[in-house]
């Protein structure tokens, strides 16, 4: 590892944190300076992160970097250590652009902007913590330090059910958190050494039960987050009564803590385990996919189609995750981006859109485009970034998710042809949602609200935000190398690591059951590497 | 024989911190007397603070005492006394600086509430370093009886006289049991008293197993758990908080609660070796039933103190999961969570009472909008109940972190996860209050909040409220993040408590050996055993018959 003389990653992680202490005796009138002192605070972190990647960060590198350990307390072996590898880093300087420019974003927050700007930053060091974090119970730390600001954030600042979002947003992920906790207890006390290190807890040999257990354990904790099909129900909630800020941080950052820890844990940590979960997670992703398109259209409210909507897109994330090949992974990370920059993009305009017309209801807008022509091209490019448009980012991110899992030798071909044909439903059904939720704001007559309403076009701060998203969006859609480049080594690394775990699944079962893993070949389990990478033994056991 | 030589071979170095307590009580008494009630109110509360803080220094010197035996066995000044009865005296000390402008408030005497509360410290001091029954029970009854006084202080009050005659009632039966209790383990010792020899003279007795040692045992639990509030012995808690004076209750859920599990940590270890099972098996359901009922039945409170109250009991089992671990790191982690404790709870308590003070009332709804008017008092009271909860970075995590951490190391696989949700179904309950206060609108504020006068910190007494107040919010949220000093202060009371290290080395090995004879009379004694049970239940079958 190489060691570095400045701790960037601790100070991007406490900058915020011990910025926003001196938030309270701020001289301050009517929250303008706290405004610039927060988003002064919001840019100077991301310009250190941005140069710590750029002069210290060696991108042809897939080992953990910047790395800084420090001793924290020694009687329980917890050890403040950070480091950032190629799945970290792009997640580090998104969630430093999209936490700032929501800062950004919230310019006019009237009510109580301490406490706002306060929970913002602290929201700003807990995700760059968990994206950092290489000790199990610092991660959950920084896990749940970001459950309070954003439970406050959505029950001061949301809509009209914004307490009932924010406890079942906290109940769902504190009740998630467990699992984090009792898995991190699980795997440091496995075997004889006690440890939290996530590198260390990766090299121990577990058993396969054991494995299986702490990864189904984990799975719940971070498919709440994700969110995983049965356990997304408290998203569309979150996100559709948060404010369009933090909305824009919700779907933008912390989905993406879970897809980050689904990768980071239980493919690194657990590849005994995920050889045999990955098949339901692909089944897992194809529903995530499908269900969130369907749902997606069958809502009238704005911000809760784009919640259902991040829920589809999420499905890919799973889906290239369990695909076990370069490609595959490389696309989940890509999508991961992609949709980091996307969501945020959509929420942002909607949140235009609602301070404009004071409602989120489509079925009262329509015609919008004439009065806000700047707004509806802002809004039919992310649609189109987001419905997977060639030559936006979306679409490189799906292509390659698509691609890995196709060319993916650890599923038989019935199944690949399966799943493959239903994420594309899925994909039939994401531009019917997009579509007929523009043509539903924007075109036609002019809706009741619209109507009534003094619409102004967006305001120039409200065009660089939208810029600074969709800019990137549509680099990465033209040259893809732009972002794959920053971390394929590791994406590479991980899904070799990944794929070294099946043969050797493979030949378990294959040495403990012969009978069920030849005969009973499990309709979509991994169809044994074995058989496949040996014709002749296949033939001999025949 | 001269006094010096006399100290000398009763060892009583040891109990310097108690008797500078002692004196500190006297030189209240005696100039309240003198000076009259209006001119020592000024300063007594400030002796009597000063007297705490000087014991907790005296304390600090007697960490590495050589001997820590005294007073014939009477009684053991070890590092884990020496822990507790710095916790006891911190929390008494942060008790008065609370409980000034209350009393001033309430119209009642300031040095006589002082003298009384210094007498349960005293109590409380002696009870943790206690190792002779009759020393146990003395000091058990001078915390009790003195607690009973403190409850019932603000006698206008019938909610504050109710509270002291069920805690007097209730309190009185529970000593009286734990009395019979500990008359049963002298019988059975063949006339020990102290608690290290109880254990052996048992065993050389060939009644480690009898059913008599069982009885002792869960009648000194029941004396035991009513101390610590564990459900079932648990009643009296909600009444009696809600009841008492803010102060009072501060003092009983932190100074109290922690002597209380001194005492079951020094009784059951060494008085109870031979039944280790059987009372691990008795606490494990106190632990469980605590943390259910605690933390499910706060869910349903609407008044602020009774919340704490239920709260209380909830925390108290989980740190009874340490206790029953029977591991260096179990014993650790509840002295370490017992000290963060002593900061958050005493922290909400302080928020309480200026609230309690300002509006006259502790009804949860009334807390509605406050952070418009009081954002300090929202930030202290948000900070040490999120911490009480668990939230991380405060210190209630890393002290509940320490906890499920042993009992995970122990094998405690279902204590642990019971804790965990049993916590995040707190979070819920902590975290409403927390809503209350800054989520609310102005136009959703309650009356009380709305009439809310602006603080004035010139106001007699309330400077030490404000002095307490920012205290525990900077321990609280600080105290997790550099918790080095405490954990290491922690595990080395555990590791220099000679007591607890023989308990430790022994409870593998030679517990086994001292079961091995005695497998002849366990069988006899089934058979008894049996046959009691069934003289037992004829009557019932005949009944129902």
């Amino acid at each position: 590892m190489v060691s570095t003389s400045f701790p960037w990653l601790t100070t991007l992680i406490l900058l915020p944190l011990v910025a926003s202490l001196f938030i309270p005796v701020l001289p301050d009138k009517q929250g303008k300076t706290v405004r610039w002192y927060a988003l002064g605070i919001g840019l100077l972190d991301f310009a250190l992160s941005v140069y710590a990647v750029s002069s210290q960060y060696n991108f042809q590198n897939s080992d953990f970097q910047l790395a800084e350990s420090y001793v924290w307390v020694p009687q329980v072996g917890i050890n403040w250590s950070v480091a950032i590898d190629g799945i970290s880093m792009p997640l580090v300087i998104l969630a430093g652009l999209v936490t700032t420019l929501s800062m950004l974003a919230a310019w006019q927050v009237k009510e109580k902007p301490r406490l706002f700007y306060f929970l913002m930053l602290v929201m700003y060091s807990a995700q760059i913590g968990v994206f950092c974090a290489q000790d199990m119970i610092q991660f959950f730390l920084m896990w749940e330090v970001e459950l309070v600001p954003v439970y406050i954030l959505i029950s001061i600042w949301g809509g009209q059910k914004r307490l009932y979002a924010a406890t079942k947003f906290i109940l769902y992920t504190a009740i998630g958190s467990i699992f984090i906790l009792v898995a991190a207890l699980a795997m440091a006390f496995y075997g004889d050494v006690m440890t939290f290190n996530m590198h260390e807890l990766g090299l121990k040999q577990y058993s396969l039960p054991f494995e299986l257990l702490v990864y189904a354990g984990l799975l719940i904790a971070y498919g709440v987050k994700l969110p995983i099909f049965p356990l997304h129900t408290w998203l569309p909630d979150a996100h559709g009564e948060a404010s369009a800020p933090v909305s824009m941080i919700l779907a933008g950052v912390l989905l993406k803590m879970g897809g980050y820890a689904l990768i980071r844990m239980n493919i690194e940590m657990l590849p005994h385990a995920h050889a045999y979960f990955a098949p339901v997670l692909a089944i897992l992703g194809i529903v995530n996919i499908i269900y969130g398109a369907l749902a997606s259209f069958a809502q009238r409210n704005l911000k809760r189609r784009m919640a259902y909507s991040s829920i589809s897109h999420m499905g890919f994330v799973l889906l290239g995750i369990a695909s076990f090949t370069e490609l595959g992974m490389n696309g989940a990370v890509l999508q991961m981006l992609s949709h980091g920059l996307i969501a945020p993009a959509l929420f942002f305009l909607a949140g235009i859109v609602y301070d404009r017309t004071h409602t989120l209801d489509m079925d009262d807008m329509g015609g919008l485009a004439k009065k806000m022509p700047t707004t509806f091209a802002l809004f039919t490019i992310c649609s189109m970034a987001s419905l997977a448009l060639p030559g936006m980012s979306g679409f490189v991110g799906e292509l390659a998710v698509f691609l890995g899992f196709t060319t993916s030798d650890a599923y038989t071909a019935t199944f690949k042809g399966v799943v493959v044909l239903l994420a594309a439903v899925g994909l039939i059904i994401t531009p019917i949602y997009l579509l007929s939720m523009l043509r539903d704001m924007f075109y036609g007559k002019e809706g009741k609200a619209v109507v009534q309403a003094v619409v102004l076009d967006v305001k120039p701060r409200e065009f660089f935000i939208a810029a600074c998203l969709l800019l990137p969006i549509i680099g990465i859609g033209l040259y893809p190398k732009l972002a794959t480049e920053t971390y394929d080594v590791k994406t590479v690394a991980i899904a070799s690591h990944a794929r070294n775990a099946v043969p050797v699944v493979a030949n378990q079962t294959f040495k403990d059951q012969p009978q069920f893993s030849i005969a009973e070949q499990p309709p979509f389990g991994i169809a044994p590497k074995m058989p496949i990478a040996n014709p002749e033994l296949l033939g001999m056991v025949r | 024989m001269d006094f010096a030589s006399l100290a000398v071979q009763l060892n009583a170095g040891t109990i310097v911190p108690e008797a500078i307590v002692l004196i500190t009580l006297m030189t209240v008494v005696v100039s309240d007397l003198i000076i009259g009630r209006q001119a020592s109110a000024q300063w007594t509360p400030y002796i009597a603070i000063a007297g705490l803080l000087a014991s907790v220094v005296a304390l600090f010197y007697q960490w590495d005492v050589a001997n820590p035996i005294s007073f014939i066995g009477e009684f053991n000044g070890d590092a884990l006394s020496v822990v507790f009865r710095g916790i006891i005296a911190l929390s008494a000390a942060t008790t008065i600086l609370m409980s000034i402008r209350y009393v001033i408030q309430s119209g009642t005497s300031l040095a006589e509430f002082i003298t009384i509360l210094l007498t349960a410290t005293l109590g409380g001091m002696f009870l943790s370093g206690s190792d002779e029954l009759v020393a146990v029970y003395v000091s058990l009854e001078t915390l009790s009886i003195s607690s009973y006084l403190l409850t019932g202080y603000t006698k206008r009050d019938p909610r504050s006289n109710e509270a002291a005659l069920k805690y007097l009632l209730i309190g009185a039966s529970s000593s009286a049991i734990f009395l019979y209790g500990a008359s049963l383990l002298y019988g059975l010792s063949g006339g020990e008293t102290r608690l290290s020899t109880i254990s052996a003279s048992i065993a050389s007795a060939g009644l480690a197993q009898s059913i008599g040692l069982v009885i002792a045992l869960v009648f000194a639990i029941a004396g035991i758990a009513f101390k610590i509030a564990a459900v079932p012995f648990h009643q009296w808690t909600p009444d009696v908080y809600e009841g008492s004076p803010t102060p009072v209750v501060a003092f009983l859920s932190v100074g109290s609660k922690a002597a209380g599990f001194a005492l079951a940590i020094r009784l059951l270890v060494t008085a109870f070796p031979l039944v280790s099972e059987q009372w691990q098996l008795v606490m494990t359901t106190l632990a469980i039933l605590s943390m259910v009922l605690g933390n499910v039945v706060a869910l349903a409170q609407t008044s602020m103190k009774r919340l704490l109250a239920y709260s209380s009991i909830g925390q108290a089992g989980f740190v009874m999961i340490g206790l029953i671990l029977g591991t260096d790191a179990g014993y650790s982690s509840m002295v370490f969570y017992l000290m963060v404790y002593l900061f958050m709870n005493l922290g909400a308590f302080t928020c309480i009472i200026l609230f309690t003070l300002r509006t006259g009332t502790d009804q949860i709804s009334e807390y509605a909008g406050l952070y418009q008017k009081d954002p300090l008092l929202t930030l202290a009271l948000s900070v040490c109940l999120l911490s009480l909860g668990g939230i991380p970075p405060l210190a209630g995590f890393f002290g509940k972190l320490y906890l499920f951490w042993a009992g995970w190391q122990a094998g405690a696989y279902p204590l642990v996860i019971l804790g965990l949700v049993t916590s995040v179904i707190s979070i819920y309950y902590y975290i409403r209050v927390v809503k209350m206060m800054v989520v609310k609108e102005p136009q959703e504020m309650s009356d009380s909040v709305k009439n809310y006068p602006p603080t004035d910190w010139t106001l007699p007494g309330m400077r030490p409220l404000q002095v307490g107040l920012v205290s525990a919010l900077i321990a609280t949220s600080l105290a997790g993040i550099f918790s080095n000093p405490l954990f290491t202060l922690a595990n080395d009371s555990v590791l220099k408590t000679p007591m607890l290290q023989q308990a430790l080395g022994r409870s593998k090995a030679p517990i086994a050996k001292q079961m091995a004879p005695t497998i002849s009379q366990q069988l006899s004694l089934q058979i008894t055993e049996v046959s009691t049970k069934k003289a037992v239940s004829l009557p019932k079958s005949m009944v129902h018959s």
